[in-house]
């Protein structure tokens, strides 16, 4: 077993696809939070995000809608954890722990309302690999990093726009700032509610397709709990990347690395149980989490919620 | 329940256009900005009630008044931050609505807040263009970058426009949070309280700045309680009380006397004698040392300065005040001797014994008192009753064995009440009704009632006097007179150079975490603290 087993490109293509729906959320869940918003509840804005786009994808026959679709019902639930926590001042960890809940919820039971019981679950086509002509064929990064099914390359498309959003608009400047001191931003006219709303809406409409990916790239069907904590993994993402887009990238490919790697180890070495190497993803990212939070700087004004007129 | 706005408001409009401001020159130009007749209550307490005030172009129009004066609230009103119940702010003769800051900022109003309003996390140029960026969507960082550079250079400011603010000293956050306002072209410029934190040598070059701006036709509003900064370069005065406006004059017509005598709302006599920061007599030279902290220093963390060769004696019946411009390591210190920093090299003595490695309780147990910077967050129990908040840190004196004495702790309260003019209707009311002045008081009363126990008391107050009202200042002073009257020793830590130079016998200086300089009062050079306090003295 050389060194070739830990880069071998089957592997790093694993990680690719596997880190999709985990780069989608953590990017949702970023804008939230240089908004200064903590939502804590992509466990559950995902879950709905899974069930509606996979009903409507079936129904319909049409991914696309299906992707759409989860947007809206992810976006819901950001409403309501805006109208809460931005309009009413409400604490944003109970909110959103309530939310979590009722997303997981709603999920199961709207499932069951539209399919009810079956024997044989219904399916849908997932997302085929797409070989990019010419860059395929490059060498070292070419057989892995550029076969992978479509929703990968927009995924890390969707990392650079928010990279050059937050980091080379106006637009984004004030959102961070917003994120940092809402009285300072609020004090040079800037509209921190809206704004605030604006990247709810936005970011948990990008949680809500990360949810919907899980049976379109993963599965081709829906199970109950089929998110099964990528959600709190893209929170811890977050942290892990530092608030930077590529960071959240390059952690959840971490993640995704970790993850091909432990199929590999179990099918390669026997003696060693399979829920020891499952478990392996999990241990690596509390340990590099620990050793990553030390220091993290958080946006200043997350989880405050932002009054003009209370007085300090 | 509120008495008459007219009764108090004692400069109508007829008396205001006979003075004259300027050096004698005749009212000839047009207010920009005027501010009629302005209501606001917050919760229950009434911060604006009827208060006026004109903003004309080219002058520094000082707002005056003591804290709670609502001078702030006024000023918040101006800038769009606080929407007031009543009154109208009028532009030309007309009225405009003023909602939102947007809608201050369209009338060229800024302001520069006491503690700044900036984002630390962002360089210096983010800072100063955030919000008015210039472009549709793209953030040009050259563009940027040069208007920036180009309007620093302008005004004379000195500063690494990439630095990340949260790395710049305090004068420095000023100077952009100013830079900040002229950038939007401000028409008229607040500063709330800008002299507090600052060194003397700073107060002097901001005074300058501001006069410089005035001349160029800006319209400064400089609210401050410093009667010294206010006379130095107000061209127009304004006194606040209680919400009011009781005196608008031109700066030559007012006197100190008849200031204070407005600011205090007392007679003469009175109000000066709320003004005076009497030192306590000198200790005797024989007089035994509490506290002696020898080379002492700390190993840094990430949001704890190190502390490094700190050394400097207290004696008993003596009050040492420790100057520094702020976050030269004064938290870090108070928590050295109070025990939750660890000490990594030198030692601190207190009464002859050593106590550098002894944990918090040994320390509090041999006469070790400290009065906490943040009241509310660090001094009272706020959910639980007034009794319970003084008994705490004396509840092992009073409760050796295991049961709370409930009648101990009443008449414990109720002693705050009467002997401490804590003011409140009974022992068992939540803490958190409390006035700012009066949870200090009632931190104090528990202080004082602890150095009462103890043979050797040393007191560490921390800002003690930060946000209060003259009258519970004056009342601060005189607890902390007490314990040295009585053979106690008071590390006083202020940000206030002026409360220093008042009470201390000796004033020692940090400057990042090292003490720097000391000096030996009376009679202190106010110039050569500050030159410490800037690390810039040998």
């Amino acid at each position: 077993m050389g060194w070739q087993f830990f880069f071998d490109p089957e592997v790093l293509r694993q990680m690719v696809f596997v880190a999709t729906p985990l780069v989608l959320a953590a990017q949702g869940e970023l804008l939230i939070q240089r908004s200064g918003i903590l939502n804590v509840s992509i466990e559950g804005m995902m879950a709905l995000g899974a069930v509606v786009g996979f009903l409507v994808a079936y129904v319909t026959g049409a991914k696309l809608f299906g992707l759409v679709a989860a947007a809206l019902a992810a976006a819901i639930l950001g409403l309501v954890l805006g109208y809460a926590a931005i309009t009413l001042h409400a604490p944003q960890l109970t909110i959103g722990l309530a939310l979590f809940i009722l997303g997981t919820g709603l999920s199961s039971l709207l499932y069951r309302m539209v399919i009810g019981l079956r024997f044989l679950p219904p399916m849908i086509a997932t997302f085929p690999a797409v070989e990019v002509p010419v860059l395929s064929e490059l060498p070292i990064v070419g057989r892995w990093l550029f076969r992978v099914p479509a929703p990968s390359y927009v995924v890390i498309g969707v990392v650079a726009i928010m990279h050059l959003f937050l980091f080379h608009t106006t637009i984004g400047l004030r959102v961070r700032a917003t994120g940092e001191n809402p009285r300072c931003a609020d004090s040079l006219g800037i509209p921190v509610t809206r704004l605030r709303y604006a990247c709810l809406m936005i970011g948990g409409m990008l949680i809500g397709v990360a949810g919907a990916l899980l049976p379109m790239m993963l599965t081709g069907t829906y199970s109950e709990g089929m998110v099964g904590g990528r959600g709190w993994i893209s929170l811890m993402l977050v942290i892990l990347g530092r608030w930077v887009p590529f960071g959240t990238l390059m952690g959840a490919w971490l993640f995704g690395y970790v993850d091909a790697l432990q199929y590999r180890l179990g099918l390669t070495i026997q003696t060693v149980p399979p829920q020891f190497m499952l478990m392996l993803p999990y241990v690596f990212v509390v340990l590099v989490a620990i050793r990553a939070y030390r220091g993290a700087q958080a946006p200043q004004a997350l989880l405050k919620p932002y009054d003009r007129e209370a007085r300090a | 329940m509120f008495p008459d706005p007219a009764r108090d408001y004692q400069c109508p409009d007829q008396l205001r256009c006979e003075l004259k401001f300027g050096g004698g020159s005749p009212i000839t130009k047009q207010p920009l900005v005027r501010l009629v007749n302005v209501w606001k209550r917050f919760g229950s307490i009434q911060a604006l009630a009827g208060a006026s005030l004109d903003v004309y172009p080219g002058e520094i129009h000082v707002v005056l008044g003591e804290n709670g004066a609502g001078k702030t609230s006024l000023m918040c009103v101006l800038a769009g931050l606080y929407r007031p119940d009543q009154g109208e702010v009028l532009v030309n003769g007309q009225q405009f609505a003023v909602r939102t800051p947007a809608d201050a900022l369209k009338l060229g109003v800024t302001m520069v807040h006491q503690h700044f309003e900036l984002v630390d996390n962002l360089s210096v140029w983010e800072n100063v263009v955030l919000g008015a960026e210039g472009g549709r969507f793209a953030l040009t960082r050259r563009r940027c970058h040069q208007a920036v550079r180009q309007l620093a250079s302008e005004h004379g400011v000195e500063v690494d426009i990439d630095a990340r603010v949260r790395d710049l000293p305090v004068g420095l956050q000023q100077k952009v949070e100013i830079l900040k306002m002229l950038y939007r072209r401000a028409r008229i410029l607040i500063l709330d309280e800008p002299t507090t934190f600052l060194t003397p040598q700073e107060v002097d070059t901001l005074l300058v700045t501001l006069q410089r701006l005035a001349a160029s036709g800006l319209a400064i509003l400089l609210v401050t309680h410093k009667l010294r900064d206010a006379l130095r370069v107000g061209d127009r005065l304004t006194v606040m009380r209680g919400g009011r406006v009781v005196a608008s004059l031109p700066a030559a017509g007012g006197t100190e006397e008849l200031l204070v005598q407005w600011m205090m709302g007392e007679p003469p006599a009175a109000a000066t004698k709320l003004l005076e920061t009497a030192r306590p007599a000198p200790p005797a030279p024989d007089a035994p040392v509490l506290l002696e902290v020898e080379e002492t220093s700390t190993v840094g963390t990430h949001n704890r300065l190190r502390l490094q060769g700190i050394s400097f004696r207290l004696r008993a019946g003596e009050i040492v005040g420790v100057a520094g411009v702020a976050g030269s390591g004064q938290r870090e210190l108070a928590e050295l001797l109070v025990g939750l920093l660890p000490v990594a090299a030198g030692r601190i003595r207190l009464s002859g014994v050593d106590i550098t490695k002894l944990p918090i309780r040994d320390r509090l147990d041999r006469g070790l008192v400290l009065v906490p910077e943040d009241r509310v967050r660090d001094g009272i129990l706020p959910g639980m009753t007034l009794a319970e908040t003084v008994v705490l840190g004396l509840h092992r004196h009073l409760f050796p064995n295991v049961w709370y004495d409930f009648a101990r702790a009443m008449q414990l309260g109720r002693n705050a009440i009467e002997q401490h003019a804590v003011r409140a209707p009974h022992p068992l009311i939540p803490s958190t009704y409390l006035s700012g002045g009066n949870i200090q008081k009632l931190i104090l009363a528990r202080a004082v009632e602890t150095c009462r126990i103890r043979a050797e008391p040393v007191v560490v107050a921390l800002n003690p006097s930060r946000g209060l009202d003259v009258r519970a200042v004056q009342h601060v002073h005189q607890q902390l007179r007490s314990v040295v009257g009585r053979g106690g020793a008071v590390l006083l830590v202020s940000e206030d150079l002026d409360e220093l130079i008042g009470l201390c016998h000796h004033i020692v200086v940090l400057h990042r975490g090292q003490t720097v300089a000391e000096f030996d009062g009376p009679g202190y050079d106010r110039y050569s603290i500050g030159e410490a306090m800037l690390g810039s003295a040998a």
